[in-house]
């Protein structure tokens, strides 16, 4: 065995099928010695004493080759040739004559018959056997040759089947985009006969189409689907995705390329599209209008609590000259009666200071921020409130407050309502105590304020942040307002606030600060 | 309060010409009260609404007209802001150095800043109550008109 045949991997080792040979001969004795001759190529030889048997055996078997004696009687190995080559089945078998005469006129008779060589008796065994090897190896590579095509069609036929199985339009291309192979959804999408494409290039379909690689193939994980047009062979046009694979086949890269009609996604993304778009309008034109319908209430409550102060303050300015003119003159009734004016005019007054400063306080813009110390503000706020606490033996205790950036005259607000709220709504057993202090958070800071005095009932927890609600009469000297403050105040600056309370015993106002108050403002 | 002495007052002499644009009556009362109180002796020239004032203002000085000693104006009027009447009397030359002060009773700091960048002297506030509007707006005139370290020179000249 050569080298080459071993690197070729034919399978000739270990023990191939045995072929078979047909030796014909109506001599009994020739056929035993052809069966000895050939015994050593070990192949399957069969025999015929004539040439009706051997062509009896022709129908059944596909013979490498036959050994035909030329000199037989009925049938001579001559016309048993031509009956043998006139059958489809055998047509194409070697046969090889076996003869004692040299003439010419045999030999050309039997070449054109079909023959393929002859040999002359008496037999040289060497020579037969050395003959009758090449048939056998013959037909070797011919089975070896007819297994390989078949595989071959099997292979193509599966791949065939993958792709007409794919679910999109598949196409084979060179690298420059000559179509090698197509699906039919290739037809369906572009409605082209798919015999017409093979040899076209790709561009005719997808115009914008390029390959991928430029000679190298990428890998698998790189390749992403594209849009491009794809061109129909009416010419309209339609939205196509496409993915391309090269692959590296045995002597050139391909690429195959798949195809998608996405219209509908294409128009859903366009429905989307607009549909945030008139979204984002409405959310805009909504925001444009809720803010210009704030402004505009925030203007007239701005309008409206000055052009009250003015008259408030003139009748209780007139009042108070009132009493001082008539001083002694009245009675002790119409004395009280002016108290009582002089007290109501007094008490809208303080109102609607209370309602510019709660405008002021949610107004946007203007103050400016910087680090507050917290500790600087609390203690400010008791020194202003130092009367009310004196005449209430009230006591304010702080722990070691953090310095935060806010802005100082609304955490000032706010700790004044705060800490003035405690001590006004101080139950008539104990001396108000107030206690401040503050935990840090993930996002900033929380500050709790807590009283010992009445509490608040549970339902009106949230309640009492609305702009004039109170929960309690007069005497309490509220104006409605302090908690509305608060609440504007710490949301300007980015926090919020909420109480906890046990009725009877006290409550506890807790609101944070961010670290960073104007990533927080803006997320409102 | 009332009646405290101004070290600058000069006593006796000719009344002070006082320049007022305020829309509301009582509150035009109440600075007479206040500056009556002080023992000032005083002339009000007195305009309802801006427009009136502001002509007034214009024409302070010319044709032998009199120039007031000081100028108190109403921050809100009717038909135009005391804002309007600071820039009339900011034009005419005659009062450059009249002091001119802005009333009400609340200024936005926004609003403050704007008087002073027109030309406001000061703010006075009208308090709410009595007592504090007649001690604070007649003590606040007078320090207007007689300001403290101001050479007698040009008082006397102002009060000639």
């Amino acid at each position: 065995m050569s080298p080459r045949q071993v690197s070729d991997g034919r399978p000739m080792v270990p023990g191939p099928a045995p072929v078979k040979l047909l030796a014909v001969d109506d001599d009994q004795h020739n056929l035993v010695a052809l069966q000895a001759i050939l015994e050593p190529l070990n192949q399957e030889l069969m025999l015929a004493e004539n040439g009706t048997e051997a062509l009896r055996l022709c129908l059944d078997h596909d013979f490498a080759a036959i050994l035909l004696d030329v000199r037989m009687p009925v049938m001579d190995g001559f016309e048993t040739a031509e009956m043998i080559r006139s059958r489809k089945r055998s047509r194409r078998t070697p046969i090889l004559f076996l003869t004692a005469y040299r003439s010419d006129e045999q030999l050309f008779r039997g070449y054109d018959l079909g023959a393929v060589d002859f040999l002359f008796k008496p037999i040289v065994p060497e020579v037969l056997q050395s003959k009758v090897k090449v048939f056998v190896e013959l037909r070797r590579s011919e089975e070896l040759l007819q297994r390989q095509t078949e595989d071959l069609k099997r292979t193509e036929r599966r791949f065939r089947d993958v792709l007409e199985a794919a679910p999109d339009a598949m196409l084979i291309t060179s690298e420059d985009g000559r179509i090698e192979l197509a699906n039919s959804r290739v037809d369906m999408l572009f409605q082209y006969a798919r015999e017409t494409l093979i040899g076209q290039n790709i561009r005719t379909l997808i115009p914008e189409w390029e390959c991928l690689t430029a000679g190298r193939v990428r890998e698998p994980a790189a390749q992403v689907e594209i849009r491009q047009m794809g061109v129909r062979r009416d010419g309209t046009s339609f939205p196509a995705g496409i993915t391309r694979s090269p692959f590296r086949a045995s002597d050139a890269v391909l690429v195959t390329t798949a195809i998608r009609d996405i219209t509908s996604q294409v128009d859903a993304e366009a429905r989307i599209q607009r549909t945030n778009v008139e979204l984002e309008r409405r959310v805009a034109e909504r925001t444009a209008a809720l803010s210009s319908s704030n402004e505009a209430l925030r203007q007239f409550a701005w309008a409206a609590s000055h052009d009250l102060q003015e008259p408030i303050r003139t009748v209780l300015a007139y009042t108070q000259w009132l009493s001082e003119a008539v001083n002694g003159r009245l009675g002790e009734r119409e004395s009280g009666m002016l108290a009582v004016i002089e007290n109501h005019a007094l008490r809208l007054n303080q109102l609607l200071g209370a309602l510019r400063q709660y405008i002021h306080v949610s107004e946007s813009g203007q103050q400016e921020w910087a680090p507050v110390d917290c500790n600087e503000v609390v203690a400010g706020t008791v020194a202003t409130l130092q009367t009310l606490i004196q005449e209430t033996g009230a006591t304010v205790e702080w722990s070691v407050l953090p310095i935060v950036p806010s802005i100082e005259i609304l955490l000032m607000q706010v700790f004044q309502n705060l800490i003035s709220n405690g001590i006004k709504y101080r139950s008539h057993e104990r001396a108000p105590a107030i206690r401040i202090s503050s935990a840090t958070t993930k996002a900033g800071w929380m500050f709790s304020v807590m009283d010992n005095g009445i509490g608040i009932d549970s339902q009106y927890l949230e309640y009492i942040f609305g702009v004039f609600r109170r929960l309690h009469a007069v005497e309490h000297s509220g104006t409605g307002i302090g908690l509305s403050i608060c609440k504007a105040a710490v949301e300007r600056l980015g926090g919020c606030i909420w109480v906890e309370s046990t009725p009877g015993s006290g409550s506890v106002f807790n609101f944070t600060l961010p670290r960073d108050p104007h990533r927080e403002s803006r997320t409102q | 309060m009332t009646g405290e002495v101004n070290a600058n007052r000069p006593m006796g002499g000719k009344p002070v010409r006082i320049l007022v644009a305020e829309d509301n009556n009582a509150d035009v009362w109440l600075i007479e009260e206040a500056l009556k109180r002080q023992s000032l002796a005083f002339q009000l020239d007195h305009y309802l609404t801006a427009a009136t004032a502001i002509d007034a203002v214009k024409t302070c000085g010319a044709g032998g007209s009199p120039v007031p000693d000081l100028l108190l104006l109403d921050y809100n009027l009717p038909g135009g802001q005391g804002l309007e009447i600071l820039a009339a009397a900011a034009a005419n030359p005659n009062l450059t150095d009249v002091p001119k002060a802005i009333l009400s009773s609340f200024l936005r700091p926004d609003e403050f800043q704007d008087a002073i960048r027109m030309g406001a002297s000061c703010f006075i506030p009208k308090p709410a109550s009595l007592t504090e509007f007649l001690r604070d707006v007649g003590t606040k005139v007078v320090d207007l008109l007689y300001p403290a370290g101001a050479s007698k020179g040009s008082s006397a000249k102002r009060a000639g």
